[in-house]
């Protein structure tokens, strides 16, 4: 089958009844929770995750990836309007978003926001349809020794990329890879670090440590930090840009795609780290620099771009290689396993409806992320005035029934609670749990490896730089470990994250 | 965020949490992995990597506190205990009422008793909220997607 053919079978496999519900569904649900300052598209997931179960596996992943890129549509809309990011990737769009809307602009800007993040959302999809049969061929000569060096080059990749403390990451990952191995042993059959209980025997389940850390954790910090929200919402005006803004906005876009779509495909990339990128880009080969930040509409039209991008190509890794690259992408690999399949290279070989369907519904629900959007974007401002005390309770229920329908049994949700007071130690010690999600996914796939690698070598490590494929990701992982220990680079990383946090 | 920094003084607070919690995991793993087998390198036992993972996890947590104590000081921001003990209790509490009670009155226990860790709930609120979300999850959860739980006690 050549690539039209497969191109055509994804999309008679996502313009299905049901799969364009579901994709709808989770678009909607996406930028609801994009629009809700408080909930973001990791904790949704992690407490829809058990329900997706209850699907076919498409139509499961469909609406998962709906809800975060959705997510990304939603963040922007307040932040245009309020100046109140919804996400983090939509930070950088408050900056000149809401000063167009203050100057009576709001209008032009959401639309160039909306079309610079179909554009970018087509972009990237093709790119997903183009890379993918090709990396997954060259995947498929990996044996353990490459996937062992990919991972390690992976998870330090995404400790790096990501914002926070090098180290602090580092340990979490460690503390991902501990709780990975909780469980029986898959070669001996022995049981390991489960203190005897019963319960731990099968491993901790990842929908229990998702909920714990993202859901309950997440709810607790919320109640603490209890501060009014002023909601002001600027008029809006007429939706359509003026020819003016077109002109300046489109190459803007094309950068922004061309940035986005490769940041997400780094380990730890995605859409926060896409958009920031974007903006400096913008801001460094604009004319007049000293227009940001006072309503420059490259300012908006570059990051949105990038961040949709970013948050589609980041599903590169995960289709091709089976390696997630954020802690999203951990999610969406733990909902192709809910369903008993493991995303790579044979995915695509022996279930390309799977793969195709899911790229044809991620266009589809780009396109219909711009057409409900931007005439609904009245209700969305309006859903700001919801207060969280009648939003949080419905999350809890969520996610209590969640975690239950795992298994139907007390202990998880008891070890979802403790997770949670966990995740909230983490919080008050300015760690971020996303690293420990990683690790915690890809530890058992590491250790196989390793121990299939070392037990073909017969323990000789000389194998993992004697393949030059290994060697090259090893170089590369300890040029970046150098890299981190350099004070100058450590400088610019430290100002690339400021505004961040800020 | 922005905790408050204090002239003078030394140790960040928070990676001093964060050490004290990567060496107690570390050495918690330690001592639960104590009987298991090691192996050798190229057969190895499932206590050899959990092991090396529990040491290099001891390290990274002694490294972030060892540079965290010559840090300026730096406070943890206060805990507020009421919305973590009424959260956990809340769900823990849902999931003892619903092995033996069935969904609607862990349903309502987790939404009255989860609503009081924000002191701005109103009682008016919240007895129609949770009316609402019992009857909404009884029927999509339950009903809808079969989630294996009784609806009611008896």
């Amino acid at each position: 089958m050549n690539f039209i053919d497969l191109l055509m079978l994804g999309f008679s496999e996502a313009l299905t009844p049901t799969n364009l519900g579901f994709c709808l569904l989770g678009a909607l649900l996406g930028t609801l929770i994009g629009v809700l300052p408080g909930i973001g598209p990791t904790a949704t997931i992690a407490v829809l995750l058990p329900i997706t179960f209850y699907l076919p596996p498409l139509a499961g992943l469909i609406m998962l990836a709906g809800i975060y890129y959705g997510a990304q549509y939603g963040g922007s809309t307040t932040a245009i309007l309020v100046n109140l990011p919804g996400e983090a990737s939509s930070v950088v769009t408050a900056i000149d978003g809401y000063k167009m809307a203050q100057k009576g602009r709001a209008g032009s800007a959401l639309a160039v926001a909306a079309l610079g993040s179909f554009f970018a959302g087509t972009v990237a999809t093709f790119g997903i349809a183009i890379a993918g049969p090709t990396l997954s061929s060259f995947a498929l000569s990996f044996g353990p020794t490459e996937y062992v060096s990919l991972m390690l080059f992976g998870l330090l990749a995404a400790t790096v990329l990501a914002r926070g403390p090098v180290l602090k990451a580092i340990g979490m990952i460690l503390l991902g890879l501990l709780l990975g191995m909780v469980g029986i042993d898959a070669s001996s059959g022995e049981e390991r670090l489960t203190f005897s209980a019963v319960e731990l025997f099968d491993g901790i389940d990842f929908v229990v440590i998702a909920i714990g850390l993202f859901g309950f954790a997440e709810i607790i910090e919320n109640l603490e930090n209890h501060e009014a929200r002023g909601v002001l919402v600027s008029k809006l005006s007429r939706l359509w840009p003026t020819r003016e803004d077109f002109r300046r906005a489109w190459p803007a876009v094309l950068r922004g795609t061309g940035v986005g779509t490769f940041l997400g495909v780094l380990p730890g990339g995605g859409a926060t780290l896409a958009s920031f990128c974007a903006y400096s880009v913008e801001k460094k080969i604009s004319k007049n620099p000293s227009e940001f930040g006072e309503g420059a509409v490259e300012g908006v039209a570059g990051p949105e771009a990038a961040n949709n991008a970013g948050a589609q190509s980041s599903f590169i890794p995960l289709l091709t290689l089976g390696i997630p690259s954020n802690n999203m992408m951990a999610m969406m690999l733990s909902a192709f396993i809910i369903h008993g399949i493991t995303p790579g290279p044979t995915v695509l070989a022996s279930q390309p409806e799977i793969f195709w369907g899911l790229v044809a519904s991620m266009w589809i629900g780009n396109l219909m992320l711009v057409v409900i959007n931007l005439p609904l974007i009245g209700v969305w401002v309006k859903l700001l005035t919801v207060p969280y005390r009648l939003l949080y309770p419905a999350i809890l229920l969520f996610c209590c029934v969640g975690v239950y329908s795992i298994n139907n049994r007390i202990f998880d949700v008891v070890l979802a609670a403790g997770f949670g007071l966990l995740g909230y130690a983490f919080r008050k010690a300015k760690c971020e749990a996303g690293p420990l999600l990683l690790g915690f996914v890809l530890g058992p796939l590491l250790e196989t490896n390793i121990r299939r690698a070392m037990t073909i070598s017969h323990g000789d490590p000389s194998v993992f730089y004697e393949r030059p494929i290994s060697l090259v990701l090893l170089i590369a992982t300890v040029g970046m470990f150098v890299l981190m220990v350099l004070p100058s680079f450590r400088r610019t990383r430290e100002v690339a994250f400021q505004d961040e946090e800020a | 965020m922005s905790a408050p920094r204090k002239a003078g003084g030394a140790g960040d607070r928070p990676d001093l949490l964060t050490a004290a919690l990567f060496v107690g995991f570390g050495a918690l793993g330690l001592w639960a992995g104590r009987d298991l087998t090691l192996g050798t390198a190229s057969a190895m036992g499932p206590g050899y990597l959990p092991r090396i993972v529990c040491w290099l996890l001891i390290i990274v947590g002694v490294t972030v506190g060892g540079v965290g104590a010559f840090r300026d000081r730096q406070e943890i921001a206060t805990p507020k205990l009421w919305p973590v003990a009424v959260i956990l209790a809340s769900v823990v509490g849902f999931a003892f009422i619903a092995e033996f009670f069935g969904f609607v009155a862990a349903s309502v226990w987790l939404l009255l008793v989860g609503s009081i860790a924000d002191r701005d709930s109103k009682l008016r609120e919240v007895i129609l909220l949770t009316a609402g979300l019992t009857a909404f999850g009884a029927l999509v959860f339950i009903v809808g997607l079969g989630v294996q739980m009784p609806i009611w006690p008896f």
